[in-house]
């Protein structure tokens, strides 16, 4: 995932210093092995020639490099993982007191409303939009858990069992449509162009997945009146669909990371502060399963943000061996 | 609209969570305050310079400003305005650090509606008892200490410093009951309102902190005395 691309200054200067040790050592190693051969040659002759043959062999001087090597190698490894886990710990206490504030947010509405109910004398009118509001932080509970399930099972890699044929651009619309009617987007505000005009193979409800993300995010991110704007395209293999929103955008630096697990965004001017850092996350391990790929595209801050997904065009010839492909994955 | 025209105590409600910002909205226009709402840190600056509260329920996480950053732009300009931090983070240093920044109370969401009101209930009361002490004695001098009781500013002797809403309310209640002995128990149902979260503990810790003010030796205290097993006397 994102193994390379923290800072880690401190950590690099000192992993460098101890590589320059050990480097250090490796030349003194070389430099004494090969001045005591001089020495042998040009002593050990003169005094017995015999003594040639037990000049220091080649197999302890070589043995040393192989060590110091894979001294080096190995500090490689513990500087790496350790920097890993250094990033990863501090991503997950932010990811827990998310996930808190994002449990907490809906029970709270909820248990509010039920107490409300419970106490006071609520009109009928009003009573329905509460029921309303519950249903939708109850919706907000349950998709949160469901995210959070399926990074575990991504964690275990399990695959999707519900792989089905869909028309690409028929379905895929209707499923953007569903997820806006979730997050309460005025249908009008997405424009659909294009034609992709086949076939794909997907699991519709982790794609379903993948847009309600997308969605949601559109919302969360923008400030003007939201427009969102799919079009789909055709390519020898691949379909593409962009979707692309008039939202705040996603500042340059910003835009390598959005994928990584846990990752959130902090800045001043976001106008939304709610999140767990794990959507996009799942996003893109939805359609790496799909063997399909999705990148994000911004111009920069208030520009708004453009995700292209490519998914492969489902062939019927290819069939078989995918279903074969289904069949052993189980 | 008019808000003088009405008494009604009127509420600033800082939310960003709709739903939830709704129900309460809901709640506390039932309870007879007078509601607005802000749904994110700006707005909430916003509505605070342009209207009188009475007083404000701050969620912590918010877009733009957190919770932490109004309530210290709150406290700068209205020392006295009683501010209810409501949010979903438990931690203990949120907490010390909302509480010193100058909330006045603290609730952790998920929360229950009675208790909720029930503080802000006490809170409005603890404002009016306070507003109405201060009104006949602002400024209160002893030793050579001079306490202004109106923007909490304090001078002793040369040195001057600025007292949060609680301590300025324990010493005020002190100084009001002079010479008598006043219990933690009293302390914490006059001053806190009964708040079962905060323990006696909280406010030793307060005292030590009056004493760190106003004492030339606040090892060896001279106006505000403890009284073995009772409670807390002011002197002079």
């Amino acid at each position: 995932m994102n193994r390379r691309r923290h800072s880690f200054a401190y950590n690099l200067v000192i992993f460098v210093l101890a590589q320059l040790v050990w480097l250090a050592v490796l030349l003194l190693w070389i430099y004494w092995y090969v001045s005591n051969n001089i020495i042998f040659e040009q002593v050990g002759e003169k005094v017995a020639p015999q003594i040639v043959y037990d000049a220091p062999s080649v197999f302890p001087f070589v043995g040393g490099i192989v060590l110091l090597t894979g001294l080096s190698i190995s500090l490689v490894l513990i500087f790496r993982h350790l920097n890993i886990q250094i990033k990863l710990n501090a991503l997950y206490d932010n990811f827990i007191a998310n996930v808190t504030h994002e449990l907490k947010s809906p029970l709270s509405s909820i248990q509010l409303y039920l107490e409300t109910l419970n106490s006071r004398d609520v009109t009928e009118e009003k009573k329905k939009e509460f029921y309303g509001l519950m249903m939708r932080d109850a919706e907000r509970l349950k998709n949160l858990v469901n995210s959070i399930l399926e990074i575990a099972s991504m964690d275990k890699k399990k695959n999707y069992k519900d792989f089905e044929v869909y028309k690409a651009d028929e379905t895929i619309k209707k499923i953007i449509l569903e997820s806006a009617e979730q997050f309460l987007v005025n249908k009008d505000s997405i424009k659909f162009s294009g034609d992709a005009g086949c076939d794909i193979l997907l699991d519709r409800n982790s794609i379903k997945t993948v847009f309600d993300n997308l969605v949601d995010n559109s919302t969360k991110y923008s400030i003007s009146p939201l427009e969102i704007k799919v079009s789909f395209k055709r390519n020898t293999k691949k379909m593409e669909i962009e979707f692309a929103d008039n939202g705040i955008g996603i500042p340059h630096d910003e835009i390598k990371k959005i994928f990584q697990k846990f990752h959130r965004i902090y800045e001043k001017d976001i106008p939304n502060v709610k999140g767990t850092g794990l959507g996009l996350f799942v996003v893109k391990e939805i359609v790496k399963n799909h063997k399909g790929k999705i990148t994000a595209f911004s111009e920069g801050k208030r520009k708004g943000t453009k995700f292209k997904i490519e998914l492969p065009i489902y062939l019927e010839k290819k069939k078989s061996t995918k279903e074969n492909k289904k069949d052993i994955e189980k | 609209m008019s808000e003088e025209k009405d008494n009604q105590t009127k509420i600033l409600l800082v939310e960003d969570e709709e739903n939830l910002a709704h129900g309460l909205e809901y709640n506390l226009s039932e309870e007879g305050y007078k509601v607005r709402v802000a749904k994110d840190g700006r707005e909430a600056l916003k509505f605070f310079d342009e209207n009188g509260f009475d007083l404000i329920v701050l969620d912590i996480m918010l877009p733009y400003y957190n919770g932490f950053e109004i309530a210290k732009h709150i406290r700068e300009k209205h020392p006295q305005m009683p501010i209810l931090m409501l949010t979903a983070r438990t931690q203990i240093e949120d907490r010390v650090k909302g509480l010193e920044l100058g909330a006045d109370d603290y609730l952790t969401k998920p929360f229950h509606l009675k208790e909720l009101l029930l503080r802000i209930k006490g809170m409005l009361k603890r404002k009016n008892w306070y507003q109405k002490v201060v009104i006949e004695h602002p400024i209160y001098k002893f030793g050579n200490n001079v306490v202004n009781f109106e923007n909490f500013k304090c001078t002793k002797g040369k040195k001057k410093f600025q007292l949060t809403s609680y301590e300025a309310m324990i010493m005020k209640y002190l100084i009001e009951n002079r010479n008598k002995v006043v219990t933690r128990k009293e302390l914490l149902e006059n001053v806190w309102n009964m708040n079962p979260e905060i323990e006696t503990r909280t406010i030793d810790n307060f005292i030590v902190r009056l004493r760190k003010h106003f004492e030339d030796d606040s090892s060896n205290p001279k106006y505000i005395v403890s009284v073995r097993s009772a409670g807390y006397m002011f002197t002079e």
